[in-house]
């Protein structure tokens, strides 16, 4: 089998060496964690920071009313503890790179969340904002969206959803409880299917003058959306349109299929909205897209040495919001990109590390929740095991055209087609088995990973139907391949520590190795936000 | 009614995989395009020296090893398959032709590539993945004849050198229309009050043409529609008259299972059926066969996949249109257990058909193999008829 070499930290943790120490069963920890002075002030500072994040959407228009009405809106109120759940065990550079990421990710969402109750039809009711709004889905990549500056794409599952599921890990119960009794068997994705629910419980905000839904990452999400256009299109006449993304989209032969559904969505977009398509505003938007490329490129191959810096849970979800949210459609990320980038060369310099020794060089793989959970920073701080990157934030690996000349614009549609197609998790859970097994094998010779934890989500069927191959071929290999199976946004089937058992399994009983820090082996935060 | 002639001839055609048409196909140098989709297009292969087969797995025992590689959560069918594809089941085949469609059983053909489960010593054996479209439209018709050619009519021609012409196409167009016409004329004898042919024997027929050489079955689907004209039918009355729509039924056991608790099985709107499976494909002489064959997929199609809101709500009303012609009192909704498309289809359908077209429907999900639970099916689908019954005392809608 592969062994990584260990890499011991050279330098003493401050403050808090037994993480455990924090839990205590509770809703929120014991204390916050003690990290030497002029971290815990940070650290401190940034929490305070996300607080008037929150205050300054708190007085929003519609967010009082929007918090009587919407089941899911008091999920806010746990937003700095998902923050902590992110900074475990953090000193330097990469707490300072968390939160920096972090803390824009918090305030593209409250902008989501006052957007969408400013038009909303029952709260902020602003009808003339309402109508220059597009819906659009969670994991729509929205490329379609970024040659047209004029309107506001909402993503309303994203503040719905999505965001509030990581700030209360059961957030989502309530829609599943809804979609099932409605009919929906619960051996579906917990995601799209908890979507359907919000949208059969009627607590989706109703705002926009169209929506444009995508078949974004599985047969699930396909197939929830047209219950959730129905409703949209018969009791709200918000008319929606469906952009198609391929499924086969590695393959030459559907790329023209795809480029020319991406003009039929603008078409739609324009003749809906009485609206141009404005080519300035696409190729501007095409040079950030290319800029978060290079700069994302760059976080791997640091993190491809011994001394990664962005990893985690973040660096996938900040790459989520960056590239599907924003699509180069926001000029506020370069800067943000730039900060990282800083500190991420100079923790690379400076060898900075977040455990007293890394053991394992790990990929995640698979289908994650690990974002209702601080599992890929706990997997460092108990056992020494880094994860260098996971499947979600392997998406766009090439440049789009950014200049704007005849032949670029109708590049672009085969661009737009290509950002659309490379949705996170689809562009590996779909497209022939050679992206989501092979490439992955050749992502841990790149990366040098000895290691491979495998989310396996029980109801994600594109994963799971490769549950086999995967594990035949990491043994070929050498690999050492770390089953962790969980329902994503259904704590009822795997709960956080039922989760974590799996891995500290192995690690006892296939590796043989003993926890770095075993205070947190166990860590009672089953009923933690 | 008295015992149709070939009918058990038809039902030991699908007793198995390898059926003995197949056997004699093979023996007649025919070359055997293994497909599991109703997505591809049909007629395509059985060009020239080429015939379709549909692989389906009957009488699935154990599906221990294709969980293994598949987990126990993804939809039977697919373990089904890949067990039997393991178990060597397939090895009649001499190529195998799999739409990602849904992504289930787009797994189960990597599988079966993977662990090269067909084609030993076949030099000229293929897996061929084609893509299909997602809407119904003029882009996704392009699509599908790119996506043909590929996939299909390419391979074919040079690992085989089957004839893909025109003519060729125009040619398998009018045979599998034939299937299509016989098929057709003793599936509107479901709509008499006093039917000269039962659900299951209708099903056995219709199956038994997606799984076995056409050509070689042709005949006795003739005479069996002449033997069906002069029926007598059965004098009694049946409980109630129910569609059945949802996944693919492999299981000749389970429209066996409605029909034993005295309802009848007066339409097939599920994959592999005949609705629209068995409709007629018109060709004109003014366009490419390719293209007007592709199209005729891709507007009648009634796949859950297809999203643009034209066909979700398209769907409904084919089923809504099918029960009025076919005289069903109510709808059955079923799905393979663990199938995604089908869930949320019968789902949205359910309630539709029942709040939007005032049928009764009754929503099930099932095994691939009904034996493992004839018992809980039948008490479902008891109850079923009973409540339409009880309706129809009451005076009560549909």
């Amino acid at each position: 089998m592969k062994k990584a070499e260990t890499v011991y930290n050279s330098k003493k943790r401050k403050g808090d060496k037994q993480l455990g120490v924090l839990f205590n069963g509770g809703k929120v920890r014991r204390r916050r964690e003690w990290r030497g002075l002029k971290d815990t002030l940070y650290d401190f500072g940034r929490w305070l920071y996300l607080w008037g994040i929150m205050a300054d959407a708190s007085v929003s228009r519609g967010f009082v009313q929007g918090m009587f009405r919407y089941r899911w809106m008091a999920n806010y109120l746990a937003v700095p503890h998902m923050l902590d759940k992110f900074t475990m065990g953090m000193r330097d550079e990469p707490l300072r790179i968390t939160h920096t990421a972090m803390d824009f990710v918090v305030k593209d969402v409250a902008q989501c969340i006052k957007n969408s109750l400013r038009g909303d039809r029952r709260t902020g009711k602003d009808k003339a904002y309402s109508d220059t709004c597009v819906l659009t889905d969670e994991n729509a990549m929205t490329a379609f969206m970024m040659g047209f500056p004029m309107l506001n794409a909402i993503l309303r599952e994203v503040p719905c959803m999505f965001s509030a599921n990581l700030l209360n890990q059961y957030s989502a119960m309530h829609y599943l409880d809804v979609a099932q009794e409605h009919g929906i068997p619960g051996d579906v994705c917990p995601m799209p299917e908890a979507e359907a629910g919000m949208s059969i419980d009627d607590d989706f905000p109703v705002l926009g003058k169209i929506a444009v839904q995508v078949n974004t990452t599985c047969d699930g999400s396909l197939m929830g959306n047209g219950l959730i256009a129905k409703r949209l299109e018969r009791e709200y006449g918000i008319k929606t349109f469906q952009l198609v993304a391929p499924m086969r989209h590695k393959e030459e032969d559907v790329q023209e299929y795809a480029a020319q559904d991406i003009k039929n969505a603008i078409a739609f977009i324009e003749e809906n909205m009485g609206v141009k398509w404005d080519w300035k505003a696409y190729f501007e938007c095409a040079k950030r897209v290319n800029q978060t490329t290079r700069d994302r490129w760059e976080w791997l191959q640091i993190n491809s040495t011994n001394y990664p810096q962005f990893i985690g849970s973040v660096f996938s979800l900040y790459n989520d919001t960056n590239y599907m949210g924003n699509c180069g459609r926001s000029a506020a990320f370069p800067p943000i990109n730039e900060k990282i980038m800083k500190l991420v060369h100079q923790g690379y310099e400076r060898k900075t590390m977040m455990a007293p020794e890394y053991r394992h060089r790990c990929i995640v793989w698979g289908v994650q929740p690990q974002y209702v959970i601080d599992m890929l920073y706990w997997m460092v701080n108990c056992w020494g095991v880094v994860p260098l990157t996971d499947m979600l934030s392997m998406v766009i690996d090439k440049e789009i055209a950014e200049e704007d000349t005849p032949e670029n614009r109708e590049q672009a549609y085969y661009d737009m087609a290509y950002l659309n197609e490379n949705m996170i998790m689809r562009n590996r859970t779909h497209g022939g088995y050679k992206v989501l097994v092979d490439e992955l094998w050749e992502l841990c010779e790149r990366m040098n990973a000895d290691m491979v934890m495998m989310w396996e989500h029980m109801s994600c069927k594109a994963l799971t139907g490769m549950h086999g191959q995967f594990e035949e071929q990491a043994r070929e290999r050498g690999i050492h391949l770390v089953w962790v199976c969980h329902d994503l946004c259904d704590p009822r089937v795997y709960t956080r520590q039922a989760i974590r058992d799996q891995f500290n399994e192995y690690m006892r009983t296939v590796m043989r190795e003993e926890p770095l820090d075993p205070s947190i082996e166990v860590q009672p935060d089953d009923n933690a936000w | 009614m008295r015992d149709l002639k070939y009918l058990t001839y038809f039902e030991n055609l699908l007793q198995e995989a390898n059926n003995e048409l197949i056997d004699q196909a093979k023996k007649d140098g025919k070359i055997c395009v293994a497909y599991v989709c109703e997505n591809t297009p049909e007629p395509l292969m059985n060009l020239g020296n080429a015939f379709g087969v549909r692989l389906f797995a009957p009488n699935t025992g154990s599906m221990d090893v294709a969980t293994y590689y598949m987990t126990s959560l993804l939809c039977e069918t697919t373990r089904a398959l890949l067990e039997r594809a393991i178990e060597g089941g397939y090895n009649f085949a001499d190529c195998v032709i799999a739409p990602d469609g849904c992504t289930m059983m787009n797994r189960c053909v990597e599988n079966m590539e993977l662990l090269r489960t067909m084609g030993e010593g076949n030099d000229s054996f293929f897996h061929e993945y084609m893509e299909i479209p997602l809407k119904a439209d003029e882009n996704g018709v392009n699509l599908l004849v790119l996506q043909c050619k590929n996939h299909i009519l390419k391979p074919l021609h040079e690992k085989y050198g089957i004839d893909i012409s025109d003519a060729s196409i125009r040619k398998a167009v009018e045979e599998h229309n034939e299937v299509c016409r016989i098929i057709r004329e003793i599936g509107d004898m479901r709509k008499e009050r006093k039917p000269r042919i039962t659900g299951y024997e209708f099903h056995v027929l219709t199956l038994a043409t997606y799984v076995a050489p056409k050509y070689l079955l042709i005949d006795k689907l003739r005479e069996t529609l002449e033997e069906l004209k002069t029926r007598k039918p059965d004098d009694t009355e049946y409980r109630a008259r129910v569609a059945v729509v949802g996944s693919e039924v492999d299981d000749i056991g389970f429209i066996k299972v409605i029909e034993d608790t005295g309802a009848y099985v007066c339409a097939d709107r599920f994959c592999f059926g005949s609705l629209p499976g068995r409709d007629v494909i018109e060709l004109n002489d003014e366009e490419d066969a390719l293209t007007q064959l592709c199209r005729s997929y891709v507007y009648r199609g009634q796949c859950p996949r297809v999203m643009n809101m034209e066909k979700v709500y398209g769907r409904k009303a084919y089923v809504n249109d099918i029960a009025k012609e076919y005289g069903a009192d109510g709808i059955i909704y079923e799905q393979i257990k663990f199938c995604d498309p089908w869930a949320y289809e019968k789902t949205v359908g359910s309630v539709m058909l029942r709040d939007d077209y005032g049928y009764p429907v009754l929503s099930v999900d099932r095994p691939y193999n009904i034996s493992s639970s004839v018992g809980q099916m039948r008490t479902r689908v008891q109850a079923f008829v009973e409540s339409i019954e009880i309706k129809r005392l009451q005076g009560g809608a549909k």
